[in-house]
């Protein structure tokens, strides 16, 4: 077993370096991803290419080529073909999901039943290890997920609309269509070029995890973010020092950080606290009392129910707004037609 | 023009302010006919109330007007343009639809602000940020709903008459003519039902926008709105709501 002292020391060299700088940039897109695919509900989905990419990985080996290619080919097929059949809506997602997922965990076993002699890449793949990525690896996963970054960024308020409600995104004429194409593309790559550092298994986790127990914390989607990409980073960097000095495999104690991180934030949330009955209590700014579980006042007798009032002392209400005094009295056309 | 539905309107309308022509509609699903042979046009300031039994093909309408449901048969027109296969951009954003939302997570990450804003979006453009004048728009018509007190608050915490109102917000923050509501009425009660539609209402008198709402309850339609269609796969009336006629045509499509 290492001591700390030793992980700081051996910072110095560059392959803990090249590491360092994997885990970082792994943590920020795996967070920022993670935001939309949680929001979209694809989880599922998100599994199912991760699991594509290692037949990928299988097939490029087999053939003896570079399985970055392979993998970003077989992870797009798979993200753009379930994102196509869940658009035609012929059938139910998850049923689709199960279906790719599977065969292509099939194929997968049967390109490694293909080879010769077992390899030990393909255990590298499954399980990830991120002190063994190769610079000319690190340089694109660096490239990609800058490119990756950049277009999330430029889409970030359409997707959080799509998200919201994709039919009133496409109405007023956002181009959902091909958002969400883009959108799976990008998870594939994110997933693709991860794949190395984590393993197949578990890749999608370091998506997901720091998303989720993001989620927990607050109502703002900017602020999900930047606590997702926290999260993604602290759970990256910690489960590779604990890796180092314990000397364990990268992808489960990455991921086990993450884990503790998102169970912490469960226990804890403040959402789940403020509204475990369901009811919005603490939330109001005006009165703590006066608004019930639908928002009214509970207070006996009060006129003011849903607008914004406080009661003091004498039982006086007070408007903070005047909402009356706005309105232009309503006026019914077919109470104007009976002159005609 | 089609003769059968505009010949009372004919006097009081021009045909330039017709706001959605559908013309000799047919929708079909499968070999199952969910609309057959609409025609009606929608003028500049109506406030439709569109009613008729489950399954009539109220939704189904109104999707068709906005170009989610392609007709089977027949020509859509939206202002003054007929659609060929994809409403132009310039056309949908004088357009905003309110769908019905029955269960919205409570804990989704959105503050009513960013829901008004959100009608700001599609205007602005991919990539480009919101302006500080688009902000000020989506404020302004949360203001006009009277929600600007919540701007702060998760969406996913308010009522749902609340949570209709700032929709209706995001729909006034895109600038439309026309909104488009989708059977709000059913996740509300009465009273709830009754500020939507006096809101609605307060917005067809002061910003001349042109409502359509989609709905069970005749009695509260025929209150607010100045132009009644009954449909049951066809258009069964189409008038006024103190039409002796409509109450034969409920009798029908109710049975």
């Amino acid at each position: 077993m290492a001591t700390i002292l030793d992980f700081f020391s051996a910072l110095g060299t560059p392959l803990m370096l090249k590491a360092l700088a994997t885990a970082i940039v792994i943590g920020v897109l795996g967070g920022v991803i993670g935001v939309f695919v949680l929001l979209k509900g694809m989880v599922f989905l998100g599994e199912a290419i991760a699991h594509s990419a290692f037949a990928g990985a299988a097939l490029g080996i087999l053939l003896g080529i570079d399985p970055l290619i392979t993998i970003i080919i077989f992870g797009l097929i798979a993200s753009l073909g379930v994102g196509y059949v869940n658009e035609k809506k012929i059938m139910k997602d998850e049923v689709i999901i199960g279906i790719v997922f599977t065969s292509f965990m099939a194929l997968a076993i049967l390109f490694i039943g293909l080879m010769p002699y077992y390899s030990t890449d393909v255990t590298s793949i499954l399980f990830g290890d991120i002190l063994l990525i190769s610079w000319e690896n690190f340089i694109i996963l660096l490239f990609l997920s800058m490119t990756v970054l950049i277009i999330i960024f430029g889409i970030k308020k359409e997707l959080h609309f799509i998200t919201f409600n994709s039919e009133m995104a496409s109405v007023m004429g956002i181009p959902v269509r091909f958002i969400n194409y883009l959108f799976l593309v990008l998870v594939a790559l994110t997933i693709d070029i991860s794949l190395k550092a984590i393993g197949a298994i578990l890749v999608f986790a370091i998506i997901i995890t720091p998303a989720a127990a993001a989620y927990q914390w607050t109502f703002k989607i900017n602020k999900m973010i930047l606590l997702a990409t926290i999260f993604g980073v602290c759970s990256s960097l910690f489960g590779l020092f604990f890796s180092y000095i314990w000397d364990l495999p990268s992808g489960s104690t990455i991921v086990g950080v993450a884990t503790i991180i998102f169970a912490f934030s469960f226990i804890i949330s403040p959402k789940r606290r403020k509204s475990g009955t369901g009811h919005v209590v603490e939330d109001c700014e005006y009165c703590s009392k006066t608004i019930g579980g639908r928002q009214f006042c509970v207070e006996e007798n009060c006129v003011a129910k849903d607008i914004p009032h406080k009661h003091d002392e004498k039982g006086l209400i007070i408007y903070s707004t005047d909402l009356h005094a706005r309105k232009i009295p309503s006026k019914h056309k077919h109470d104007t037609d009976v002159n005609e | 023009m089609d003769a059968k539905t505009t010949k009372k309107d004919s006097k009081k309308y021009s045909t330039h302010d017709i706001v959605v022509c559908l013309k000799d509609v047919s929708v079909v699903f499968g070999n199952f006919a969910a609309l057959y042979d609409i025609n009606l046009d929608i003028h500049a300031g109506d406030f439709i109330g569109i009613c008729g039994p489950n399954g009539s093909g109220k939704t189904t309408l109104m999707k068709t007007m906005i170009g989610t449901i392609k007709p089977y048969t027949g020509q859509i027109a939206l202002f003054g343009e007929e659609i060929k296969d994809h409403i132009p951009l310039e056309t949908r954003h004088k357009l905003a639809y309110v769908p019905q939302i029955s269960e919205f997570d409570r804990n989704f990450p959105a503050l009513v602000k960013d829901v008004a804003r959100m009608g700001r979006y599609a205007k602005a453009g991919v990539v480009k940020p919101l302006s500080k004048i688009d902000k000020q728009i989506a404020m302004d018509a949360l203001r006009i709903v009277d929600m600007d007190y919540a701007a702060e608050r998760p969406f996913g915490h308010l009522s749902g008459g609340q949570q209709q109102r700032v929709l209706i917000a995001q729909a006034l923050a895109t600038e439309a003519e026309v909104i488009l509501l989708d059977e709000f009425t059913s996740a509300l009660d009465f009273r709830m039902t009754e500020d939507i539609m006096e809101l609605l209402d307060f917005l067809s008198y002061t910003q001349n926008i042109t409502v359509v709402t989609v709905g069970h309850n005749l009695e509260l339609l025929r209150a607010y709105c100045n132009r009644i269609v009954c449909i049951n796969k066809i258009i069964a009336f189409d008038g006024e709501p103190k039409d002796p006629d409509l109450d034969k045509a409920i009798n029908t499509i109710f049975h």
